[in-house]
């Protein structure tokens, strides 16, 4: 697998996405790093793939980026050609295959998330090494091994809409205030039937918790 | 052996977004290793009338990948019939530098304004881009982010944002020992780019006091050659009395 | 660049240019010959003096001339010195993976309107258009002090030949690799002065 080349921009990041009754939701911190260096403070690292269709990035950011413009540019192909708004799952496997096939040339850890007629609301986790898996909610970067125990014991099947936002947002702010590489505001997109709702919640308006 | 360094620009380079436009700025000193190889260097370059974009890293990759990317421009602007749009200009960049996988040595600032007004990025050599009001790149970065983070602000207007982008630079021509000289600014609007070469020129050398001019003769030397260069054109034999030909 | 070693530096005067160069080819600290030429003419006004490795200096120096001659051909007008300098530097950068280990200076006076020129470029072909002077090679540290001290404004084609060669002859002094002779022409409107300076031999 691919390693940070020296003077990489890498996506330290804190990023995760949330099946809930009716819709996902895909969240991230805001911090890109080179180095030690915050090369910039407020990234969206929320890419929209299509309508419905969100991905999560995280590793280098000219990798992830360069895979996201090319899954957006097939996605918008696949429309053209068939005539309907792709499924979660085709922009999955787009990401799982690209990954998979050059897994010694990349570094990206890419989480997709979004609605379709078929599926419904769906979240979809590709690795590092390019293995694809459909779970109920995934979490994903640096950042996220402090808040494994935190997901594990709050996350429920099922949840409103405002259930999935507050756990989400806790869960990123808890990473982010552990995690050296993740940062800044805490971005959150509301993916459902009908449409997009993004959330943005500033570095002094996020939940408080225990700081010693 | 030792392999031979290429110049590179040690830098700081700027922009800065503001009401109705935005507003570049470079300093001018080219390094090769520890020397100053050129004091009053153009780290500003055009990419189309309404573009321009600084460079930092590799002093001929940013050269050679501007303006490659500026002729390819040109080529999209005379075949859509349409002025170039920033994002156009980033995305040819980006997976220009992708594609080399951060061998092309190139940090560009880009800056433009088309119809959907000013905008600003950063590409970084790996292809990776930021979209954001004010940006810093090269060595000179973190003294420039410094005044940005500490002065800018919303809604600032032309003189204040030049004001602001000049202070940034001159914080890494003194503060960055790779960055040095003069200040190149830019300014992009609607319709309208000023280039504003040299808008400061804080380490002007003093002129010298005397002169280490040597007499004529001092230097030894073994041989002359003299090769004339004048084309000796002879006149007909009956000038004077016709049309004289130099 | 420090396989072979060499020292090159141009001027630029009033109304006219000066191009310098040492005369040594050695191989490390072994010197092999003392009259290996660095300084090549491409035209009447036009000059280019390569430092670096001593097999490149010869593969480039053909190359450009080439070059030339085929721009001359096909333009039917001879190259000037700015467009040289351009045309050195997309040759040098279409290596830029293997490039070439030479670090070209270009001196000359424009055919039109007779302006001096001076550029230097790195070995990948980043250009340097400088208005006073350039050094290339290995004694370059050195030959910046000197040109830095010694060179001023406005000198006339006799005084830049003792300024050109002082700052020449004083610079591979301090330089093991680079001397053993220096060749400086001199570049006028009228007239090429090329002269062979006495240096020191060891």
């Amino acid at each position: 697998m691919a390693q940070l080349k020296p003077g990489e921009m890498n996506l330290g990041t804190t990023i995760m996405a949330v099946q809930f009754k009716g819709g996902v939701i895909v969240g991230a911190d805001s911090r890109t790093t080179s180095g030690t260096w915050i090369a910039n403070r407020v990234t969206d690292k929320l890419t929209q793939l299509h309508d419905r269709i969100f991905c999560c990035r995280s590793g280098s950011a000219a990798d992830t980026q360069a895979l996201a413009d090319i899954v957006k540019y097939y996605l918008q192909m696949m429309t053209q050609s068939h005539g309907e708004p792709p499924r979660t799952e085709m922009a999955a496997n787009l990401f799982q295959s690209l990954i998979y096939q050059n897994k010694d040339a990349l570094m990206a850890g890419i989480i997709v998330a979004g609605w379709d007629k078929y599926a419904g609301p769906s979240v979809y986790s590709v690795s590092l090494g390019g293995a694809l898996n459909k779970q109920p909610f995934t979490i994903s970067g640096s950042g996220s091994s402090y808040i494994y125990g935190f997901c594990d014991a709050n996350f429920k099947e099922d949840m409103t809409k405002d259930e999935a936002i507050d756990f989400a947002r806790k869960a990123i702010t808890l990473a982010l205030s552990r995690d050296g590489s993740s940062g800044g505001v805490v971005r959150l997109a509301v993916i459902t039937e009908d449409g997009v709702e993004r959330i943005f919640t500033p570095g002094n308006a996020l939940p408080k918790f225990w700081e010693g | 052996m030792k392999a031979p360094r290429a110049t590179s620009t040690g830098t700081t380079i700027v922009g800065c977004i503001y009401d109705g436009g935005l507003v570049l700025g470079a300093d001018t000193r080219a390094t090769e290793g520890p020397i100053v190889a050129d004091k009053n260097c153009e780290k500003i370059h055009y990419l189309a009338p309404n573009m321009y974009c600084c460079g930092a890293g590799t002093a001929a990759d940013t050269e050679f990948t501007t303006a490659l990317i500026s002729s390819n421009l040109e080529l999209h602007r005379l075949s859509t019939g349409r002025d170039a749009r920033v994002v156009t200009a980033m995305t040819m960049l980006k997976q220009m530098l992708f594609k080399y996988q951060g061998h092309i040595g190139a940090a560009l600032v880009l800056g433009g304004y088309d119809v959907n007004g000013p905008q600003l990025y950063t590409i970084a050599p790996h292809g990776s881009t930021d979209k954001l009001p004010y940006v810093t790149m090269g060595s000179g970065s973190m003294a420039a982010m410094a005044i940005f983070e500490s002065r800018w602000k919303k809604g600032m207007t032309r003189e204040q944002a030049v004001e602001l982008v000049k202070d940034a630079i001159e914080s890494g021509v003194f503060n960055d020992l790779g960055s040095g000289s003069n200040v190149d600014v830019c300014v992009i609007t609607k319709s309208k780019v000023d280039y504003l070469r040299n808008y400061r020129k804080p380490n002007e050398r003093e002129p010298k006091e005397q002169s280490y001019k040597f007499k004529r003769g001092t230097t030894a030397v073994l041989t002359t050659e003299i090769t004339s260069l004048v084309d000796i054109e002879t006149e007909p034999s009956n000038a004077g009395a016709s049309e004289g030909r130099a | 660049m420090e396989y072979n070693g060499s020292a090159v530096m141009a001027m630029k005067g009033d109304g006219c240019v000066a191009i310098a160069a040492d005369r040594r080819f050695g191989v490390q600290a072994l010197t092999l010959g003392t009259e290996f030429q660095k300084i090549f003419q491409m035209n009447k006004y036009t000059f280019v003096g390569l430092a670096g490795l001593a097999s490149d200096v010869i593969t480039l120096s053909d190359q450009l001339r080439y070059k030339v001659k085929m721009y001359e051909l096909r333009e039917e007008r001879p190259i000037s010195p700015e467009t040289f300098a351009h045309l050195a530097s997309s040759s040098l950068y279409e290596k830029r993976f293997g490039p070439w280990f030479v670090e070209p200076i270009i001196a000359g006076l424009d055919p039109k309107t007779g302006e001096p020129f001076i550029a230097s470029t790195d070995l990948i072909g980043c250009i340097n258009f400088a208005k006073d002077f350039v050094v290339s090679g290995t004694a370059n540290s050195q030959m910046y002090g000197m040109c830095e001290s010694l060179w001023e404004p406005n000198l006339g084609p006799e005084d830049l030949f003792e300024t050109i060669s002082q700052a020449m002859l004083n610079a591979i002094d301090r330089d093991c690799i680079a001397g053993w002779g220096a060749v400086v022409h001199v570049i006028t409107k009228d007239k090429i002065v090329t002269k062979h300076l006495k240096g020191r031999m060891d």
